[in-house]
Order: C-alpha cells, then sequence, then structure tokens
C-alpha cells in the first residue's frame, strides 16, 4: 500500500493553506490510482506538543505517532502559508524536530500559500533549501497559491495536477527504502573500536 | 539490588524563595546528602561531573575521596565521569587511588557529556564523542588490567612502557557502568566489555530506556558474558515525596515549572504521565518504581535524583528519610521476591574479588590435574 501524508501548517480556520493542501493530495492520488492511502496532519493540532518536544527534547504521545507516520510515508506533500517572506515558524518548528534521515530521499511536494504572488519564489529560495539539507527528494514542480488564485481564472488547477503527478510518479518509482534500525543492527564493537582509533 | 542516590551538581535558585545557594553551600549540601545516604540505608551515592557554571562537580574524586573518610558502607560512584574530554590515564590514577582509600567502595559511571563548549576546553571536538569513548575507554581499561602499557591512539600522546599508579586495588579495577540516552554505540560498548548499564531514565520516556537495554542485553550474551537477563543494567529515577500525594504535587510543582532541562514547557501532570518523575506518597513511588522491571527486566542498582531544580537541603534529606525508611526497604523485599536466582546482583568489590580468587584457584587446581595427568602418563 503507498501511503503519502500531507502536512499543512495553516493557521487560521477555514485555511487557504490547509485548501491548497487537499488538492494537492486530491491530485496525487488521482494520479497514484487505488490502493493510494492519504494522511494529513495539521500542524496547528500539534503546536503545544512541537514547543514541548523543543524544550523536553523529546517528542510526547500526540506528537511521536505524527512522527513515526511521517517516517513511515512513502512521500510527502508539505505546506505552508508564508510568513514574513518565509516558511511558517511553527512549520520550521516542525521540521526542526524531524528525526534525524526522516525524511531522506523521500518524495516530497513543496506547496505555499500567500497573500501575494511577489512571495512565489519563496517555495525555491526558502522551502527548497531547507528540505535539499534534509537530503529529501523534492519534485521539480512546487506549487504557490497567492490569495488572487482562489478566484481568478489562474492555472492553479493545472499546476496542481501537474504536482500531483509528479509526486505520484516519484513515489512509484522510488525503491523499497530500507529504513536501518541501528538497534536491530548495531555496529559490532570490533568495528567500532578499528573506526574509532582509526586503527 | 542496590540503592541510592544521583546528583547532578546544579546550583540553581530555590524558585519559592528566590535564593541561589553559594558552591560552597552546594558542595557541602552534596557532602551533607551522601552521608545521609548512607545513614538511612542506601548503597550508593553517585556524583556528576560537570565544567561549567551552574554545576560545581568538577573535581569528583576530591569529593567522593572525602566523602568516604565520613562514611563506612556506602558505594561511591559518578553519573557521570567523562569519559571524552577527561585523560583515560588521569581517571586510571584518580580512581584507583580512591579505590584504595575508600577500601574498594568505588566503582563510576563513563559518559560522554552532551554539551559542545566542554570539549574544545579540553581540547576535543563534540562530533568525536563517540570514538573518543570508544579509544579512551579501551585504554583506561588496559590501564588497570595491564602492570606495563605500550599505547597508540588517535587522542592522546603515545605511551611507551607506563605503569598507572597506584594499580587497583587488590588487583581488582572499579566496577565500570556505562551510561548513555540513546547511543546504541555505547550499549554495545558495555555489552563487548561485560560491562554494567546505566540507563539515566529521567527526563525521557521509558521507551529510550527499553530500547537501549534490550540491545545492552542482546549483545551482552553475545560476546558470552552470560545470559541477557543476567547483564548489569542500572536505572535512574526521579522521585519527590509527601506522605499526602497533593502536598508532593503542590509543593514540588514550583521547582518543576521553574526547573532547567524541562522548566516552561510540558505540564508537571503530563511530565510525569511521559517520563519516569513520581511525584506523590512513598507508595506511589514504590509502585511506580517496581514497574520499571517490566521494561528492563530483573536489575541490579536503582538511583534516584532528588536534589535538582533548586529543592533546600532540609528537603532533599526529608526525601532520603522517606526513602530509608519507606520505600526502599519494600523495594528491597519486592524486587528480591520477583528475581530469579540466577541473576546476579550488583557486583562489588568484594563480589569481584571474590570472583577473581575463585578464577586463580580454579586454574590452579586445573594446572595441578594436568600436571598429575602428565606425571600419570610417565610411571
Amino acid at each position: 500500500m503507498t501511503r503519502v501524508l500531507t502536512v499543512s501548517a495553516g493557521l487560521s480556520q477555514p485555511s487557504s493553506t490547509r485548501l491548497l493542501a487537499d488538492r494537492l493530495a486530491a491530485a496525487t492520488r488521482d494520479a497514484l490510482g487505488a490502493g493510494a492511502e492519504m494522511e494529513l496532519v495539521e500542524l496547528r493540532d500539534h503546536a503545544h506538543d512541537i514547543a514541548d518536544h523543543l524544550l523536553t527534547g523529546f517528542a510526547n504521545e500526540n506528537l511521536r505517532p505524527v512522527l513515526d507516520r511521517l517516517s513511515a510515508a512513502d512521500g510527502l506533500i508539505l505546506v505552508t502559508p508564508t510568513f514574513t517572506a518565509s516558511y511558517s515558524g511553527l512549520f520550521k518548528s516542525f521540521v526542526d524536530v524531524l528525526d534525524r534521515d526522516a525524511v531522506r530521499g523521500k518524495p516530497v511536494l513543496i506547496g505555499a500559500t500567500g497573500g501575494t504572488e511577489r512571495h512565489s519564489l519563496m517555495l525555491d529560495h526558502a522551502l527548497r533549501p531547507l528540505l535539499a539539507y534534509l537530503r529529501a527528494a523534492v519534485v521539480p514542480i512546487g506549487v504557490y497559491a497567492a490569495s488572487g488564485d482562489w478566484g481568478a481564472d489562474t492555472d492553479l488547477g493545472r499546476r496542481i495536477t501537474r504536482a500531483g503527478g509528479e509526486l505520484a510518479a516519484a513515489v512509484l518509482a522510488r525503491p523499497d527504502p530500507e529504513p536501518a534500525d541501528p538497534f536491530t543492527d548495531p555496529v559490532p564493537f570490533e568495528q567500532l573500536l578499528r573506526e574509532s582509533t582509526g586503527g | 539490588m542496590q540503592f541510592g542516590v544521583f546528583t547532578v551538581g546544579d546550583v540553581t535558585p530555590d524558585p519559592t524563595t528566590g535564593r541561589t545557594p553559594t558552591e560552597g553551600e552546594r558542595i557541602q549540601a552534596m557532602v551533607a546528602i551522601a552521608r545521609k545516604t548512607e545513614e538511612v540505608g542506601l548503597d550508593v551515592f553517585a556524583t556528576g561531573e560537570h565544567h561549567n557554571p551552574p554545576f560545581v562537580p568538577s573535581s569528583p574524586t576530591t569529593m567522593l575521596g572525602f566523602v568516604a573518610a565520613q562514611t563506612e558502607r556506602l558505594v561511591l560512584s559518578t553519573s557521570t565521569t567523562l569519559i571524552t574530554t577527561n585523560d583515560p590515564v588521569k581517571i586510571a590514577e584518580d580512581f584507583a587511588m580512591l579505590q584504595h582509600l575508600a577500601g574498594g567502595r568505588v566503582d563510576l559511571m563513563m559518559g560522554r557529556g552532551n554539551q559542545g563548549p566542554v570539549y574544545p576546553w579540553f581540547g576535543q571536538d563534540i562530533r568525536q564523542g563517540i570514538p573518543l569513548a570508544v579509544e579512551n575507554y579501551h585504554l583506561l581499561h588496559r590501564l588497570w588490567r595491564e602492570d606495563v602499557v605500550d599505547w597508540e591512539g588517535r587522542f592522546r600522546t603515545p605511551l611507551q612502557g607506563f605503569t598507572s599508579t597506584p594499580r587497583p586495588l587488590d588487583g581488582v579495577p572499579p566496577f565500570v557502568w556505562h551510561g548513555s540516552i540513546r547511543s546504541p554505540e555505547i550499549a554495545e560498548q558495555a555489552a563487548f566489555y561485560g560491562d554494567g548499564f546505566f540507563h539515566n531514565h529521567i527526563f525521557w520516556p521509558p521507551e529510550h530506556t527499553k530500547r537501549m537495554v534490550e540491545l545492552y542485553r542482546r549483545r551482552f550474551e553475545h560476546y558470552g558474558h552470560g545470559s541477557a537477563d543476567q547483564a548489569i543494567v542500572g536505572l535512574g529515577g526521579q522521585v519527590f515525596m509527601r506522605r499526602n500525594s497533593q502536598d508532593a504535587v503542590a509543593e514540588f510543582r514550583p521547582y518543576f515549572d521553574d526547573a532547567p532541562v524541562y522548566g516552561g514547557g510540558p505540564s508537571l501532570e503530563r511530565f510525569m504521565a511521559e517520563t519516569p518523575l513520581t511525584v506523590g506518597s512513598p507508595q506511589q513511588v514504590i509502585d511506580r518504581t517496581l514497574g520499571f522491571r517490566e521494561y528492563v527486566g530483573d536489575y541490579q542498582r536503582q538511583l534516584f535524583l532528588i536534589d535538582h531544580a533548586g529543592l533546600p537541603l532540609k528537603t532533599v534529606l526529608e526525601q532520603l528519610d522517606l526513602l530509608g525508611e519507606e520505600v526502599v526497604p519494600v523495594l528491597r523485599k519486592e524486587f528480591a521476591a520477583r528475581r530469579p536466582a540466577h541473576v546476579p546482583a550488583a557486583p562489588t568489590h568484594a563480589s569481584l574479588l571474590r570472583a577473581q580468587q575463585d578464577a586463580a584457584q580454579q586454574e590452579t587446581a586445573q594446572h595441578s590435574t594436568a600436571q598429575q595427568n602428565t606425571e600419570g602418563s610417565t610411571v
């Protein structure tokens, strides 16, 4: 079963970020065909959990399942509002508490909303480098939706469809990931000793 | 099973009075806590090691030597000794000296230290934390077991024909625990040597503890030191008690809310639910502590953190009274009743010496049998 997790960092209700997230998820599901399982997480619901994680160093019982689902997903859709010329602080804090290697090699579709088209390169100047650092496999098309896109006759729908198609193709092309578990297969001590002493 | 306390040695303002103890007061308080630990019938006192404010214990063997002179039964230990930034040669010397002065009442716990700035002060780099722990301990292990050591490694000056003095008391090196919250390499290291593994088991959900202990036990067996359930496991734990649990919660809450590490984060109730912290009546502490063995198995040492976050000395000593009078006697009995006979107790100098003598005797016996056989065949 192919599982795609959508993360929406929208804060208001209703939220245009959530709206974009739902549209991207639907386009991805359509492109993946039957058998795709779509899940969604609203970061607003976990704002306190994320702050607690920053302060205590561990995920509480509300946040842990979210991080586990994210690590286990075959693909991700990450959508954030544009705040002060970049992704939102809540979105970044969430990314900051992800497990190391949580998105490594994982196909990711990025999306953002904002009040003006002039912020649209935020996707490529802020969000894409962040995910490059985490070694995610971000698909070439990202979707930015400005306030104007929701009412006017823009090509938003077409962009969403193409982006969903790209993510679906990347998810289907991805080889089965083999998550290495250092607790199941620890590095034998002889090797640790050899490597540590440089011998 | 051994019971005791471990201290971080933080100098923290008391949030209820705003008063910060002086370093001198805190150091004397730690000594008073150690003495009281013995007085109320507990077994172990362990001090942290830190090299930056707001912590005072930069020189653990000095403190433990002073405590040794004022106690008779108490086992003196550390939580932890920094194997990354200390010279293993100095650790070997300091703890062997302490071992002699304390009549063998010494063991120690290796830890890496998690504060980035400390490493460069000692010429090291936190990114090398695991290799430092591996190489330095390997040298320490040899220094206590080989009279003359030739050594070349990555992190310290080579040694040629070096003898660490004094030699360990009775030729028995102090028992070593390795502490780590979530680095599988350290569980692996403890298992390889057949040393003890300690999980600090505070401030974090028990899942981390369970995962680390499981790995350590499995690998302990793999390396041939005994069955997995015979591995030597120690746990921390954090408690605050009053006879009435509501009183405990009300009194501890301001300390919790302002504490370093977790203050300003989750609520006390939530933190109690998600970490081993227990604030309540002695009975609640007993019940919670007995539950630990359900996820780590039968274990050998339980240390409690009782003196952090600015709690005044008087309060801490009252906690020790409750531990000694009401909690630990029940825990000793209940844990003993649950432990199968083949699970060993925590190693002590006496037990290690006995094991060494038994091994030597066995060797002599085998040797003389072999000799007799040889003689017999020549007749």
